[in-house]
């Protein structure tokens, strides 16, 4: 974590603080301002979020911020679309329990049983934001979104790891099976999707997209670096 | 759905419930003869839509993440307890194992891998009695012998093979060994119809490793995936694998995958005597148990909310593994199976697999691991099945080990090293890093059968049609925990002698059973064949035996689980089933 992004997150804090006040439904994530390291230009920024208010949305979009904090590797979480991933996919189908057995008698399992709250994953989710946050209160007497980025990393890995004090909530259940894998989505599903914005973590990384005919390439660049990965190719590009 | 508003259709000569890859095999040999064949199948077809056209077919979010090919589990699913003494619980979201749903079931989004298991693996029992003495099966492992020799099904296997245009090394060509190919197979006719798919940067360490390192035979993954154009004897072709790494969960926009949708089912229906019937949800099976004849099948029609009742001459359970046992415990037919006693038959020995593996990271090698097909594995053999010595193991059966490279799908299928941070910048850069630069070896475990691992109708919950779900009773017992031990601990040993720079956990399979963990879709047994009715619910050919016009097919009736794929045996089955079908079409009674 270094200054900078620590600024950064002051910037936000700020713009936050004054959307609330204001009474403005949503703060919208901003458009990259140039962070370090943005080389592809970020398409422009969807506005709005569809199911989050603004509390949990400054809750995510501190989340995201601590979990890709803007560096010499990508921009920042919000910057990235994270956040805004995470709203569409909770306000759309997997939201709303798609695919989810949600039929009773409800029984408490344990962890290798898999989820089984009567709650759908958008409920679970901003059940566990409340949670959060008042665990956050117990511990800095400050919500989430106000947190350092140091401390708010501390609390995540709290959250990991379930390792708090009276835990009424099953923050390890709801950060490891929904939260995190809600981020490694975001971060690395096709753009279409409003996360990983502009690809950037699909060159992060030197994963070349689609469409991937390699029949040759397969032999040809066996054992040595594939230059197809640069730029990646995403759905848009073929569309 | 009570059989009074149930409209009552014409009769058919064989009515197959399930339209994947058992159907359409058995159809085809039925249909080949002339004999009118019905398939009724839940689901609708996935030529042609966004699943199966760039740009949308490549959608790992869609397709993969968020299973959208796979059965709906919000309408159906399973509910799994460890014991008897356990209340089950659902799984809620359908993680473990993965059911198809649609014309060609889960063939369409299989990885491809097509084996054949060796002769002694149908007759596990009397193999292991006869090598390792009478005691060394305990008591709660309910192995049996198949009732069927490898030499009977060695030609459906060599026509299956055909027909999907399978690729890869012989490595038993009646009876000489040959080079690269896997020389624990058991002889074949011939070579295969295809040659083997390009090898993978990572194949080649493992390749080179265990021939230099431990003296291995390693061979390539025999595979459903096309390295060329092919036609095969039905005229139907198959487009040349572009490696693209969206195989296995996806459908092939390149119709390079053997696969019934593109192979099986265009033909069938350019047939005068074939209907498949799409959006039927059977819900039943009308039993006379007087004359031990079913009647015919009942089902849903989907597409209108109509009820009907199809008669059948013949009927054939050809549905996911799992379907053909709910059915069978549903409709009352044969005696269900109690641990307690060890009696009973219907819904025994359900078995799974025991598959572990270990990331492997290599700083100065270029894996790109998008570069890759279904099935670009290297795999050896010596640590499956009985290829080696058992004596003072404790434990039986065992695993192939190899590197399986599928896929470098950016969601799922990143590795990091032990220690790395979960998130923020140093996790980015650990994914810039190692994406390029890892692979996992991995064993697949045989899984035998337990006495208390089986199959029931849940009391408690039902599906969204209101008929109770199957419960699983199901844990890895001692037995494979320890070949997931041992066939791990050989994956460890192997890719230390590879030169990875660091190895992810070593951990084999535990117990409990993880439900959120994806560890294969091989489940089977429930409606296992066997030559002694009172420890089988079909007999050796297939055919039920309490009710002579009732025929199982599919992964249900293996009597366990071996350390190979299972789609082999499932298609060398149904094969030989739509032959002796067109004998019993002709000559109705008990088939020997």
């Amino acid at each position: 974590m270094n200054s900078s992004d620590v600024s950064s997150r002051g910037r936000r804090a700020f713009f936050r603080t004054a959307v609330l006040a204001a009474g403005a439904a949503t703060l919208n994530p901003t458009p990259s301002q140039g962070a370090p390291g943005d080389a592809t230009p970020a398409p422009a920024a969807p506005v709005g979020y569809l199911c989050f208010s603004p509390d949990e949305a400054a809750f995510v979009e501190a989340l995201v911020e601590v979990m890709c904090p803007a560096d010499d590797l990508t921009p920042g979480g919000i910057d990235c679309g994270l956040a805004y991933f995470m709203d569409r996919q909770l306000a759309g189908p997997f939201g709303k329990g798609d695919r989810l057995y949600r039929r009773g008698p409800w029984r408490p399992g344990r962890p290798e049983d898999g989820y089984q709250l009567p709650l759908t994953p958008e409920q679970f989710f901003k059940a566990g934001i409340k949670a959060a946050n008042q665990a956050c209160l117990a511990a800095h007497r400050r919500q989430f979104p106000e947190l350092t980025a140091e401390e708010a990393d501390r609390m995540l890995q709290a959250f990991s790891t379930g390792d708090l004090k009276a835990p009424v909530f099953g923050f390890s259940e709801w950060f490891n099976d929904l939260v995190y894998p809600l981020f490694t989505q975001a971060c690395f599903a096709d753009p279409i999707y409003g996360g990983n914005r502009g690809k950037v973590f699909w060159s992060l990384i030197g994963y070349p997209g689609l469409p991937a005919v390699n029949g040759l390439n397969m032999v040809k660049y066996r054992g040595k670096p594939y230059p197809g990965a640069h730029p990646p190719k995403s759905i848009e590009d073929f569309s | 759905m009570g059989s009074s508003r149930m409209k009552i259709l014409p009769e058919r000569a064989v009515v197959i419930v399930g339209g994947g890859l058992a159907a359409g095999l058995v159809a085809r040999q039925l249909v080949r003869q002339g004999i009118d064949t019905l398939v009724l199948e839940r689901g609708g077809d996935s030529r042609g839509g966004a699943e199966s056209k760039i740009p949308s077919q490549r959608d790992e979010l869609r397709w993969d993440t968020r299973h959208g090919l796979m059965q709906d589990g919000a309408l159906e699913t399973y509910t799994l307890r460890r014991s008897r003494s356990e209340a089950s619980l659902p799984m809620r979201r359908l993680s473990a194992f993965l059911p198809g749903t649609g014309v060609g079931g889960a063939a369409n989004h299989w990885g491809g891998q097509t084996f054949r298991w060796n002769d002694h693996n149908l007759a596990l029992r009397t193999r292991f009695e006869q090598r390792y003495g009478r005691s060394v099966i305990p008591a709660d492992m309910t192995l049996q012998d198949w009732g069927v020799t490898y030499v009977e099904l060695e030609p459906y296997h060599d026509l299956f093979e055909k027909l999907f245009g399978i690729s890869g090394k012989a490595g038993n060509l009646r009876g000489q060994i040959q080079p690269g190919g896997n020389p624990f197979e058991a002889p074949r006719q011939n070579e295969y119809p295809q040659r083997p798919l390009e090898i993978t940067e990572a194949g080649l360490i493992f390749k080179e490793t265990v021939e230099r390192e431990f003296g291995f035979k390693p061979y390539p993954s025999p595979a459903a995936n096309s390295p060329d154009p092919y036609v095969n004897p039905d005229g139907m072709r198959l487009g040349a694998c572009q490696y693209c790494g969206h195989c296995e969960r996806f459908i092939c926009e390149a119709n390079a995958k053997g696969t019934p949708e593109v192979l099986l089912y265009p033909w069938l229906e350019q047939q005068p005597k074939f209907e498949l019937r799409r959006h039927c949800h059977v819900t039943g099976l009308d039993f006379d148990r007087s004359s031990g004849r079913v009647r015919g099948v009942q089902y849903l029609d989907l597409a209108t909310g109509e009820s009907f009742l199809q008669p059948g001459a013949t009927v054939v359970l050809a549905a996911f593994t799992l379907t053909n046992t709910r059915i069978l415990l549903s409709a009352g037919i044969g005696r269900p199976y109690d641990p307690e006693s060890g009696t009973g038959v219907v819904g025994k020995n359900f078995c799974y697999q025991a598959n572990s593996g270990i990331a492997l990271f290599f700083p100065n090698r270029w894996l790109n691991p998008f570069l890759a097909a279904g099935c670009t594995g290297t795999l050896i053999d010596e640590f499956n099945d009985d290829n080696f010595d058992h004596a003072g193991l404790g434990f039986l059966g065992g695993g192939y080990i190899g590197v399986n490279v599928s896929s470098g799908r950016p969601i799922g299928q990143r590795r990091l090293p032990p220690g790395t941070p979960r998130w923020g910048t140093r996790w980015k850069q650990a994914n810039a890093e190692w994406y390029a630069h890892t692979c996992a070896i991995g064993a697949q475990g045989s899984c035998y059968p337990h006495r208390e691992n089986f199959l029931d109708l849940d009391p408690d919950y039902t599906d969204a049609y209101g008929q109770p779900l199957l419960r699983l009773t199901f844990d890895f017992r001692e037995n494979e925990l320890k070949v997931s031990a041992f066939v791990t601990e050989k994956c460890r040993q192997i890719g230390r002698a590879m030169g990875a720079a660091h190895l992810g956990p070593v951990s084999s399979r535990t117990a409990p059973f993880d439900t959120r963990l994806y560890q294969g879709s091989h489940v089977t047994g429930g409606t296992i064949l066997g030559a002694d009715p009172g420890t089988s619910v079909v007999s050796p050919r297939l055919q039920h035996w309490d009710a002579e016009n009732l025929f199982v097919v599919g992964a249900s009736v293996f009597a366990h689980n071996s350390g190979h794929n299972p789609t082999g045996p499932v298609a060398a089955l149904a094969l030989r089933l739509g032959d002796d079908l067109v004998r019993y079409h002709q000559k109705p009674g008990r088939l020997t």
